[in-house]
Parts: C-alpha cells; sequence; structure tokens
C-alpha cells in the first residue's frame, strides 16, 4: 500500500514489551532456545485478549482481540476517515495546526498514534494468587522490545481490518525482532532490536526494518545490500541507514531546527524554466543558535553546519552537525591554522569548507570560481547539473557574505536564472513562517549577487554507497 | 475552622456501650475514608484485650502502645480500598483527659508510621495528612476531637468537628475488579534462600507498574457521574519506569532460582462521592491485598514452618468478605488454606469487635484450586509480565 496515495491513513503502534528469556544453560544452543521461547511468550500475549490499543491524545480504547470491542461510540466499521475525523475535531485547538502547512508538505498522509496497553483486569486464569518456587539455578536475560509498527490503510477501510493488521504487522515485527537478536548474540548478550521506517520510493512505500542497537551502520551493510536487492533500491545512494528513517508528519524533531524550510515556499513564475532543487532533509543552521553569538563572522560556519546536517540525514555519515569550535579544531588538524585559530571570530571561506567536509565526514567538494557576481547568470547549467547529480545544497561565499544555495530555477532556452536561497545571517528564532515571510530562505535573482566581487563555490560531492 | 468528622450514629452506639464498663481506660481505632473537606468514620473498634480475662488497666501507663499501633497495622489489612485507619480513640475518666492528648498523640504518630510501613504506595501531596485523635471522658460523656498532622510531628493539634449521623455509608457506591498477576521474581545465586526480600523487590517494581497504570470505570477513561460498577486496568507493558533508560543491550544474570507469582486479585474500593479518586482507591487496594497477603504468608512461613523454607508450590492467604453489621460496606480478611469461615469469625469478633454468622462470610469472590501442596518437577514456564 502506498503511503503518500491522498486516500490512505498511516496507523503506527508503539510500545515496550517485556522479554523474559529463562536460559537452562550458557551454550549456544539453550541461548537460542530460551530466546525463541520468550518471543513465543510475547506473541502469545499480544495475539490475547488483553491486547489493548490506545489511540494516542483521545479517550478512544480498543481491544482488537476481542472482536474489536472498544470504547467511546466507535464500532468495527467505523472507517479510519470518520476514526481521524473524531480525532480532529477533538485536539486541543480545533484542529488549527492541522491545515495548511504540515498538510501541504505531507500531502494530506496523516498518521494515527497508538500505544500499546496490556489490561490486567482480563484474567487468563481463575485461581487466587499462588507463589511458585523453582530451585534450578539459571540464567536470566530481561529487555524491553521498543515495538513500533505501522500499517497503512484506506480512508473508507473499517478500522477493525485495520486493527486486525496491525496486530499482524505485531507479530511480523516481533519475529523479525527475533532473527535479529539471534544474528546478534555475543555469548550471553543480548542486542536490543530497534525498528526503523524507510519511506522507500514508489510503489514501495513505508517498509520497517529492524536493527540491533548498538551496531554501527557500517557492520550492517551486507544486510543493507541484500535489502536494496529485495526492494530495488539504486546502488550508489543510502535509503536504508539509521539517519534515513522516515519522519512522521506531526512528530517533533527533538532538536527543535527547521527542516527543508524551502518546502513552503512557491516557485517564481519564471518563462520555460525548471527547478533544480537539493534532495532529501536539511537543518537551517544559522546565526546565534545553540547560544553561539557569531553574528558578524559565522556565516560560512552556519552555511557549514547546513551541509553537514545534509550529510547526516541521509545517512552519509554518523557524526552530528560540528561546532564552530570543531570546524576550527579541523582546520588546525589538517594544517590550513594555526592552533590560536581555534575559540576566535576569524571568517572562513569555500576552501575551508571544503577542508573541514573532508576532515570530518569525508565528503569531497568542488571549488567553483566565479571571477566576478554578475558571472553567477552563466552557472545554471553548472548548478542545475549538481542539484540533479549530488543533490546536495552549495556553500557560496563572496564579497564580504556566504549563503547556502539550495537550488536553481533556470531556464536552458532563456538562460533565465533565480537563486534558491538559504541565509545564514537571520538572528531569529525557528519560526517557519517569518524565515519565509521574511525571504531569509527565498528565491533571489542575479540582483542578489555583487556583480563586481568574485565568488568561490563548494559543491559537495555525495559518496557513491549505501 | 478544623477538619469536619461526619460519625456513623452506631459508632457512636458502640462507643456509649464502651464506657459502661467502669473505671477503665479504653483505647481503639477510627475506622473509615479520608476526603478533602471531611472525613466519614463507618467503624470504631477498641483494642483487643492482650491476655484473656485480665482487667483492663486503669490508667494510661498501663497502655501498651505497641499492642494499640499493633492493632491498627492488623485491622488496616481488613480494610478494602477507600477505607483506612482514621485515627485513635480513648475513654479515659475526667482526671486523666490532660494526660490522654499526650498519649493521643503518641498513638496517632506511631500508628501511621507503623502502618504506612509496609505499604507499596506512598501519601501524596494531595492526601489528607490529618489523623483524628478523639478523647470521651467516661463520667461526662463530653468527646473531644482533635487532629494531627502526621506528615508534621511538631506542629500542634487542631480542633475539628464530631457530628453523629446515621446512614453515613448508605449510597457509597462501589468499584470492584480482577487482577490477573503474572509475575516473575529472580532469586541471586547467593541469597536464594531470602525469598522474601526478593518478593519484596519485584513488588515495588510492579506497584510502580501499578501506579503509571491506566484505568478506566465502565469502559471509560474520564471521570463520569455514572454510578461506578466495575474497573478495568490497562497498563502499558514497561519494564524501566523511567522513560529513556533505554539499554542497549541484556546481559543474562545468573540465578540461583526464582519464584513466580500467578493469579487473580479480588479488588474492591468504596467511595462516599463518585467524584473522589476512584481511581487512586481501587490502585491502592489492589497494592494493599498483594503486599499485605505476601506479608502474612512469610510471617506464617516463619511461624509455622521455623527455617522459613516454602514449599514448591503454595497458594497465597485467600480474600473473603463479610458485610459490616448496619451497613453497604464490606470489609475483607484472609483466609489460609487450613482454615475456615470459623477462623474468619473469630478474627472479625477479636479485631473488630463484632460478630458476624459465617454464613454470612462470602469466600468465593477467590478460589484457590486444591488447598494441597504439589510439588512441580517440570521448570515452571509462565508467560512472562508482559
Amino acid at each position: 500500500m502506498v503511503a503518500s496515495d491522498r486516500s490512505a491513513i498511516i496507523l503506527r503502534a508503539r510500545g515496550s514489551l517485556e522479554l523474559r528469556c529463562l536460559l537452562d544453560g550458557t551454550d549456544g544452543s539453550h541461548v537460542q532456545k530460551a530466546v525463541s521461547r520468550a518471543f513465543e511468550r510475547v506473541r502469545a500475549r499480544v495475539t490475547s485478549q488483553a491486547l489493548v490499543f490506545r489511540v494516542r491524545d483521545s479517550p478512544m480504547f480498543i481491544w482488537p482481540n476481542k472482536g474489536c470491542q472498544v470504547t467511546e461510540g466507535i464500532a468495527e466499521t467505523t472507517a479510519c476517515k470518520d476514526l481521524q475525523q473524531r480525532l480532529r475535531s477533538g485536539e486541543p485547538d480545533g484542529g488549527k495546526r492541522s491545515s495548511k502547512k504540515k498538510d501541504k508538505r505531507n500531502g494530506d498522509t496523516s498518521v494515527i498514534n497508538i500505544d500499546l496497553l496490556m489490561e490486567l483486569t482480563e484474567p487468563g486464569r481463575e485461581a487466587g494468587p499462588t507463589l511458585t518456587r523453582r530451585e534450578v539455578r539459571h540464567h536470566l536475560a530481561q529487555m524491553a522490545l521498543p515495538v513500533d509498527c505501522v500499517v497503512t490503510a484506506g480512508m473508507d477501510d473499517g478500522i477493525g481490518d485495520a486493527f486486525s493488521r496491525l496486530v499482524g504487522a505485531l507479530c511480523s515485527q516481533l519475529t523479525d525482532m527475533e532473527s535479529a537478536v539471534l544474528r546478534h548474540i555475543s555469548g550471553t548478550s543480548l542486542l536490543v532490536p530497534q525498528p526503523f521506517h524507510f519511506h522507500l520510493p514508489e510503489p514501495t512505500g513505508l517498509v520497517t526494518l529492524v536493527y540491533p542497537t548498538g551496531v554501527p551502520d557500517a557492520q550492517l551493510e551486507s544486510f543493507r545490500k541484500e535489502m536494496h536487492v529485495r526492494f530495488a533500491l539504486p546502488e550508489d545512494r543510502p535509503y536504508l541507514r539509521r539517519a534515513n528513517a522516515y519522519h512522521f508528519p506531526g512528530e517533533p524533531f527533538k532538536d527543535g531546527y527547521l527542516r527543508n524550510p524551502h518546502l513552503a515556499l512557491s516557485h517564481p513564475a519564471l518563462e520555460d524554466a525548471k527547478p533544480f532543487l537539493v534532495q532529501g532533509v536539511y537543518s537551517y543552521h544559522h546565526y546565534m543558535q545553540d547560544r553561539m553569538d557569531d553574528s558578524g563572522w559565522g556565516c560560512a560556519y552556519r552555511s557549514l553546519q547546513t551541509i553537514c546536517s545534509w550529510f547526516q540525514q541521509q545517512g552519509y555519515t554518523e557524526r552530528v552537525v560540528p561546532s564552530h569550535k570543531e570546524i576550527q579544531q579541523a582546520l588546525v588538524d589538517v594544517g590550513d591554522k594555526p592552533s590560536s585559530f581555534v575559540g576566535s571570530r576569524q571568517w572562513i571561506g569555500s576552501i575551508e569548507v571544503q577542508a573541514v567536509l573532508d576532515q570530518l565526514l569525508g565528503i569531497t567538494s568542488r571549488i567553483l570560481f566565479v571571477s566576478q557576481g554578475s558571472e553567477l547568470v552563466n552557472q545554471g547549467r553548472e548548478l542545475a547539473s549538481h542539484f540533479q547529480r549530488e543533490g546536495t545544497p552549495i556553500m557560496i561565499g563572496g564579497g564580504v557574505l556566504a549563503h547556502t544555495i539550495l537550488g536553481v530555477l533556470w531556464s536552458e532556452t532563456t538562460g533565465d536564472i533565480r537563486f534558491l536561497i538559504l541565509d545564514p545571517h537571520y538572528t531569529g528564532g525557528e519560526d517557519l513562517q517569518l524565515v519565509t515571510d521574511k525571504g531569509w530562505c527565498g528565491w533571489k535573482g542575479m540582483d542578489f549577487w555583487d556583480q563586481r566581487a568574485y565568488y568561490n563555490l563548494c559543491l559537495p560531492q555525495r559518496p557513491r554507497a549505501i | 475552622m478544623g477538619r469536619g468528622y461526619i460519625v456513623e450514629a452506631l459508632v457512636e452506639q458502640y462507643l456509649v456501650n464502651l464506657q459502661t464498663v467502669h473505671a477503665s481506660c479504653i483505647s481503639g481505632i477510627l475506622i473509615g475514608q479520608c476526603s478533602s473537606q471531611r472525613d466519614y468514620v463507618v467503624l470504631a473498634a477498641q483494642t483487643p484485650q492482650k491476655d484473656c480475662g485480665a482487667v483492663r488497666g486503669c490508667s494510661l501507663g498501663d497502655l501498651d502502645a505497641d499492642w494499640v499501633t499493633e492493632h491498627g497495622r492488623q485491622v488496616s489489612r481488613m480494610l478494602p480500598g477507600g477505607l483506612s485507619v482514621l485515627g485513635v480513640f480513648l475513654i479515659t475518666s475526667p482526671d486523666l483527659s490532660k494526660e490522654a492528648q499526650n498519649t493521643l498523640r503518641k498513638l496517632v504518630y506511631a500508628m501511621e508510621k507503623l502502618i504506612s510501613m509496609g505499604r507499596l504506595w506512598n501519601l501524596t501531596e494531595e492526601d489528607v495528612s490529618e489523623r483524628v485523635g478523639l478523647h470521651i471522658c467516661s463520667k461526662t460523656k463530653k468527646a473531644v476531637c482533635r487532629t494531627f498532622d502526621v506528615r508534621d510531628p511538631k506542629s500542634s493539634a487542631r480542633p475539628a468537628d464530631w457530628k453523629y449521623q446515621s446512614g453515613v455509608s448508605d449510597s457509597w457506591p462501589v468499584l470492584k475488579c480482577s487482577v490477573d498477576l503474572d509475575l516473575y521474581f529472580p532469586l541471586s545465586e547467593t541469597s536464594s534462600e531470602n525469598l522474601e526480600n526478593s518478593v519484596k523487590i519485584g513488588l515495588q517494581k510492579w506497584a510502580k507498574q501499578m501506579e503509571s497504570s491506566v484505568c478506566l470505570i465502565n469502559g471509560k477513561h474520564s471521570d463520569s457521574d455514572a454510578e461506578l460498577l466495575t474497573g478495568c486496568l490497562c497498563r502499558p507493558p514497561q519494564m524501566s519506569s523511567a522513560l529513556g533508560e533505554q539499554r542497549s543491550s541484556a546481559a543474562a544474570e545468573a540465578c540461583g532460582g526464582s519464584l513466580t507469582l500467578a493469579g487473580v486479585l479480588q479488588c474492591r474500593a468504596y467511595l462516599h462521592s463518585h467524584k473522589l479518586k476512584a481511581r487512586q482507591a481501587i490502585k491502592r487496594d489492589i497494592m494493599n491485598t498483594l503486599s499485605s497477603r505476601t506479608e502474612m504468608f512469610f510471617e506464617d512461613l516463619l511461624i509455622n514452618e521455623g527455617d522459613g523454607k516454602m514449599a514448591s508450590q503454595q497458594p497465597l492467604p485467600q480474600r473473603v468478605f463479610a458485610p459490616l453489621p448496619g451497613t453497604s460496606l464490606s470489609l475483607c480478611d484472609y483466609m489460609f488454606p487450613d482454615e475456615g469461615a470459623a477462623e474468619v469469625g473469630e478474627r472479625f469478633k477479636e479485631m473488630l469487635d463484632f460478630d458476624i454468622p459465617e454464613e454470612q462470610i462470602d469466600m468465593t469472590q477467590e478460589v484457590i484450586t486444591g488447598k494441597f501442596l504439589c510439588v512441580r518437577k517440570s521448570p515452571t514456564v509462565y508467560a512472562s509480565y508482559s
């Protein structure tokens, strides 16, 4: 099923299920048996009548394995869209937030979030409490399984059907988790299996994979290769690294930065022109963030941070976005600057950006030199081609300013060009409305550039890897 | 303006009857329900005689404070949710009236301390922390009622209102539910004999989960005005109570053995108004009934088995209910496998000073499968707690 279909809705169930493995011995086969038995018990709980779905932010509770018994006046045959309607009308702000900006970006895909609960007052037995003692020496390994599964349903599908599919998805996820745990046992230590959702190109849609916590992406490459083949994905770019995980609409980003503010803009009208834009997700880094007052000198650093955030979120690196100090230190480490550079307020340019990308992220970049600003008008093909092939944000420095180019609107026939600019000189808060209204992220014409200054552009290259 | 105590007329009757026993110091406890504005007293019970046939002491010095508070502790086990020991009463001759106030203060604080010791939950900021000390002069029949704030031992007593009314608990709705237990207590290699400790630790974890569980009353999560009938508890099956306490791996720990506790608890709570904290009351009853029973189980093990050794499988004492005469409430007791209605009746008489005909004792709420002890050879595989 296709998640970005306008008539689809995602049901996402999350919870934490306890896994208790009783090992009678510590050798391989005992451990395997104990783990499998423990997962069997968890699957039994999930298919029992004690499983309860609680629809987040609502008073609705559903017993999916009890003939879909529900509370609060909804029935098995209620359509998904009606359920969504009830949730929206129950929103504290009257559903104001679920209009315009969000829907525009997500194409009306909405998510119904569900928490997993177990009913305690559903007695599996009738007898009063009995204490039983087992004298056998054994080993105990317990963990909380972070279950997180999704199903996609049509707007007109009945919720009863959708919920029973969700239970099925829970069971398959438990089986996937069992495989992941068994594959990565070291002695008697079990790694916690963690689910990740990936939004793959149509017609595949949303796919969930389980990765063992603590094993870095690099070590999981062979597994990813298998999955790339299974889902017919290109072999030269990452789709299934942890960083590529799908960000569900409505979920806040933990770090608070704006993501892809350019998506809130509409293209200017330009005859016969096509947009060539950055691909994927980046965070908007700008002056004054992270309690760092770099106003007046940090613009190139911020542009570099935006670029680093792109590589991290596309899964090319697990390294977090570097701070100003870390950037400066990297330049000292490569011998480009003296050690007094660290902690200073000195500017950097595209060459330094290139050096840092290489040093910290292992990324190669091309430098494009333009002898005067007015020449940028001739760079249409070059830039368009970059965005098509690499899709990475570009840092441009010249005159006394640095900016980030997120795309171009270019006409092959007329040569007309517009630049999508992300401006690191913004000093306000993470307010999408303000950023787009005031043009801190916006389309600019040739008059944006200093016509006589020379410019250097740093064009980061995307590694060919999964 | 102090607290108000609305007291069941039958309690007045009881206290008056006690006073006719001349020239003695009588102590006892008061039982009922707290609410933010006032408390409701539904039962008073005198401290049981220590030795049969001994004459009650005439001076406060003869009063055995430990005995009085122990009585309170044992009675608190017999109270379903919503009901608790509200305080202490003393009936003395006029010359002891002043000393009685000091004694009441000591008893109230000591009783609260003892009763809260074994609890799996703590009083919250919103709970009423005032307990009552009632003094009745045996000559003038005058009742002086004061409250003590158990959260502040240095505070002074505040005067309170003591008013009698009939039918206090008449239309109190009752909330019932049955809770499924499936607990696993690993026993460490070194102290696999210390069962009680392992169980205590396990129960504390369980209690945290209980507190965080969602309670639906008559299928609804939000408070409704409907008369309460069935409670239903759903728990987010989290192992660690602190979110973000996500470990990345689970290492196997060696255990010397294990205990599993499985079965169904019958739980009940009474509330003077549906607006009261029904969910808190029933949750507390659930925690209390389990902690009381396990306490009693291990106490019994120590007395009877001497070495505290447990057989392979033993049921916890069974919960039985008995109606409180003149009210719509039921109190409870716990029956060991080798006991019957007669023993329960004796306990009600001794602890709560009222007679209950054997046939009125309801032993059908919980069922123990077989009163024999069975030995299990194969490892017991219980479904995990989630």
